[in-house]
């Protein structure tokens, strides 16, 4: 055991001082969550590759300054690689950045769904939820539930302002902690952390589902339910509280903000033409056929459905379609009003 | 056989990185995550006892530069450095850190046994510490600012003013809007700890020493029986050492409170303790009180990080990440029963905080002797590890130019007398203020906080802790 380890710490020494053939570009701090991710799935891709794979973090003010830097200096550079995550998908909505999916091709991305839950003793119409660091879809959820059909954006605001309880400055510990205490009577997370953070208290008898967003179908343009966790879709709890199925502009803001956040929750992109760009998405696709790998990657970071190369690509117009004017300027109108945000309506999206 | 190879390995890893000025346990750690990967190749549970290894190595070892150097090697350690320099520049660095190691290492042992023997019970305690309770707690944090406030009051009021302003650099917690950034966008992820810690201490005291060109112990003495000497003032004091201890363990277990609270709550709280006494120029209380509550707090901080998945300081978020890719999920119900890993827990923090400490006694008064070499050679090198411990955010030149704007700060702020202890303070407090008051207002009318006998409990004790530290406390410190 002793030489073992000698032997693995001296090879592995070894191979972190050869040189790094491709880079994947991580707009974050070590330690966190898409900082985590790239390392996991970088180290199960690297055989797949047989290449090593270097990981640069480039942090800073909600993960834009990194993705900034790839959009004009290192994507140009055909051994460097981007790794975003769907709070960029949403900053790309709503802030002046510079990075633009568009102009990209996509090596693979996760298409990911978000769950809320409530706890049981508290009341659905007036919920107190935690913001986050940005614009949350599921304020724009909880909205269209406990006030129905039929309303303008300006009435949407009031409801928002009348009956939820919205809870800024809190970090992801802090808002678990909150909602394990009572604090915050509404919570949400993405899958894997759902299972680990909520499913006990579900157990338990304390909390129950409340909604989730649905999957990202990219084919047909819309969202379906989670098979696991089937009826909890909100368009399947609006139609059935309300009698109708959700629509109107206040609805299609919605929609533009959960596909960005959720449908490129993990993205990788290369720069269109990079030559390196079909050998990844070959190691990427040889990876995601490896019941190994899979494993590994599953029991760290969550089951979620890869779509590579093309299927990617596919996704990101389809995420592309739903920008249009109205949109997009409800979705603003809705975050200065009612959350409180700074957000900036980007006429350029829908030029 | 491989348990004491990964105690070893990591209690000297832990133990050089806790040396280097500005480093710590989170920097320590950070490098980790280019070779944790070799663990699970064999043995995962290893990995566990290197990781707590290196936590608690690491801990101790950051008490040295602050000693010696008057640079602390973390944030946490610049408690510890307000009476141990001044120690060590009377020639009596061996004393002041053997003091420390007995402290930090008793105070580890017994958290560490209590923490770690008792970790599924504490679950329902955690429940019990609410927002507003986490509020006053760290109201009461700032409020012994008066105990740490220098001679000119005045300007240490200032100084927290200062600390403030610059711990709200970054972005609006409620409209996400950068905030005062002045147009450049690195600010607008904040003025990160670590350049403001080395700025603030470290490059005043390595320029000093350098432009003097002298050693740093300006009254030679035999380091020669000052170990006995250290471990028998760790025991006269040891209510000091425990009452540190104490502090720590529970600001450990409040996640997100961090070391450098509980270390100044500690030197406070001992400053309170000995109202008669003059801190500042060399105190053994003031070196044994806040180095009681270092290892503490580290222990306590896995608590909510193991049960909950939430991390209890900075360190332990570096450590849930590491633990991850061994395949621990933090805070998952299976983990709280799996008896290897907490048994792993165990060893690796008490291995290594035994095997740091035999280390460190053995050759403290060696080490010591750092302060006796003229600081040109060794003080340009200290800068390197200094910059270097710096620039790991980004690497770019905005890392650089925030290092040295921090620097003119605490050079600006030593020649004219700001208290720099009671920047800090206020730099690490502001955004911890500020967001728990927006939490607090939001979720709790006034009724409903009158209702909290904690809450208001700690309320009372914040003002009169801090009214008594402003006005009725005449013993100010001289640590500037």
């Amino acid at each position: 055991m002793f030489k073992k380890l000698l032997c693995a710490t001296a090879l592995s020494a070894f191979a972190s001082t050869a040189i790094a053939d491709i880079t994947f570009v991580v707009p974050q701090k070590p330690g966190a969550g898409t900082t985590v991710w790239t390392e996991i799935v970088a180290r199960e891709l690297e055989p797949f590759l047989g290449e090593t794979i270097n990981i640069e973090l480039i942090p800073g003010a909600r993960d834009i300054p990194g993705f900034n830097k790839w959009h004009n200096e290192l994507r140009f550079e055909d051994d460097h690689f981007m790794v975003s995550h769907g709070g960029n998908g949403v900053s790309f909505l709503q802030e002046d950045v510079d990075y633009n999916y568009a102009e990209y091709e996509s090596i693979g991305l996760m298409n990911l769904n978000i769950i809320t839950a409530i706890r049981n003793d508290a009341d659905e119409n007036a919920p107190s939820f935690a913001a986050g660091s940005g614009m949350v879809p599921e304020a724009f959820a909880m909205t269209l539930l406990i006030c129905g059909p039929d309303k303008t954006v300006d009435e949407y605001v009031q409801c928002f302002k009348d009956n939820v309880t919205w809870v800024s400055g809190m970090s992801g510990g802090e808002r678990r902690l909150a909602f394990k205490r009572g604090e915050l009577t509404a919570t949400r997370e993405n899958p894997a952390a759902f299972k680990k953070h909520v499913m006990p208290s579900i157990e338990a008898g304390d909390t129950r589902l409340w909604f989730h967003h649905g999957i990202l179908d990219a084919e047909n343009a819309q969202h379906i339910d989670d098979p696991n966790y089937p009826r909890y879709q909100l368009e399947i709890l609006f139609e059935q509280k309300w009698g109708v199925p959700p629509s109107g502009e206040f609805y299609n803001a919605y929609v533009l903000v959960k596909s960005f956040r959720d449908g490129l929750q993990k993205a990788i992109w290369a720069n269109k033409g990079n030559p390196n760009s079909a050998r990844l998405q070959a190691a990427l696709t040889a990876m995601t056929q490896d019941e190994t790998a899979m494993a590994n990657i599953v029991a760290k970071v969550g089951d979620y459905e890869w779509l590579i190369g093309a299927a990617g690509d596919q996704q990101r117009d389809t995420l592309m379609s739903f920008v249009t004017e109205d949109a997009l300027r409800n979705l603003v109108k809705f975050n200065t009003e009612a959350l409180g945000l700074a957000s900036v309506y980007k006429d350029n999206l829908t030029e | 056989m491989e348990i004491i190879l990964a105690i070893f390995v990591g209690t000297l890893y832990g133990l050089i990185i806790g040396l280097i000025p500005s480093a710590g346990a989170t920097t320590g750690l950070v490098a980790v995550f280019g070779f944790i990967g070799w663990f699970t190749a064999f043995d995962p549970y290893l990995g566990v006892v290197f990781v707590m290894s290196v936590v608690a190595a690491s801990t101790t070892g950051d008490s040295y530069s602050g000693v010696l150097l008057g640079i602390p090697g973390a944030n946490s350690a610049a408690a510890t450095m307000v009476d141990g320099f001044p120690l060590a520049l009377q020639g009596q660095a061996t004393y002041a850190l053997s003091a420390a190691i007995i402290t930090s290492t008793a105070n580890g042992l017994i958290w560490g046994t209590l923490t770690f023997a008792l970790l599924p019970w504490y679950a329902n305690l955690i429940m019990i510490f609410g927002i507003p309770e986490l509020w006053a707690f760290v109201m009461f944090a700032l409020a012994t600012v008066g105990f740490i406030s220098s001679t000119f009051w005045v300007r240490s009021i200032i100084a927290i003013c200062i600390g403030c302003f610059i711990g709200l650099i970054g972005m609006d917690p409620v409209t996400a809007a950068d905030r005062y950034t002045f147009g450049w966008n690195y600010l607008a992820d904040s003025v990160q700890l670590m350049p403001f810690v080395a700025g603030l201490f470290a490059v005043p005291e390595i320029l000093k020493g350098i432009t003097n060109n002298k050693k740093v112990a300006q009254h030679t003495q035999s380091q020669k029986g000052q170990t006995w000497q250290g471990v028998k003032a760790a025991w006269q004091y040891k209510w000091d050492g425990l009452r540190g201890g104490v502090i720590g363990a529970v600001i450990g277990f409040l996640p997100g409170l961090g070391g450098a609270v509980s270390d100044w709550l500690s030197y406070s709280a001992t400053t309170a303790a000995h109202p008669k006494e003059k801190f500042g120029n060399g105190n053994i209380k003031g070196v044994i009180g806040p180095e009681g509550s270092n290892n503490a707090q580290k222990a306590t901080s896995m608590i909510p990080t193991v049960l909950f998945g939430i991390p209890g300081a900075s360190f332990a978020a570096i450590v849930m990440a590491l633990f991850m890719y061994l395949d621990f999920e933090l805070g998952s119900p299976d983990l709280v029963y799996d008896d290897r890993f907490f048994s792993s827990l165990f060893i690796g923090f008490m291995g290594a905080t035994v095997l740091v400490a035999i280390i460190c006694l053995l050759f403290t008064r060696w080490i010591a002797y750092i302060t006796h070499v003229p600081y040109w050679i060794y003080g340009p090198l200290l800068l390197l590890f200094v910059t270097w411990a710096c620039v790991q955010y980004t690497g770019g030149w905005e890392d650089y130019v925030i290092l040295f704007l921090c620097s003119v700060l605490g050079i600006l702020a030593k020649h004219f007398k700001f208290s720099r202890p009671a920047m800090l303070i206020g730099f690490i407090l502001a955004e911890r203020i500020e967001s728990l008051s927006i939490q607090m207002s939001t979720l709790y009318t006034i009724d409903k906080l009158l209702q909290r006998p904690i809450f208001l409990s700690l309320c009372v004790a914040a003002l009169v802790v801090f009214i008594y530290g402003v006005f009725y406390n005449k013993r100010k410190i001289d640590y500037v």
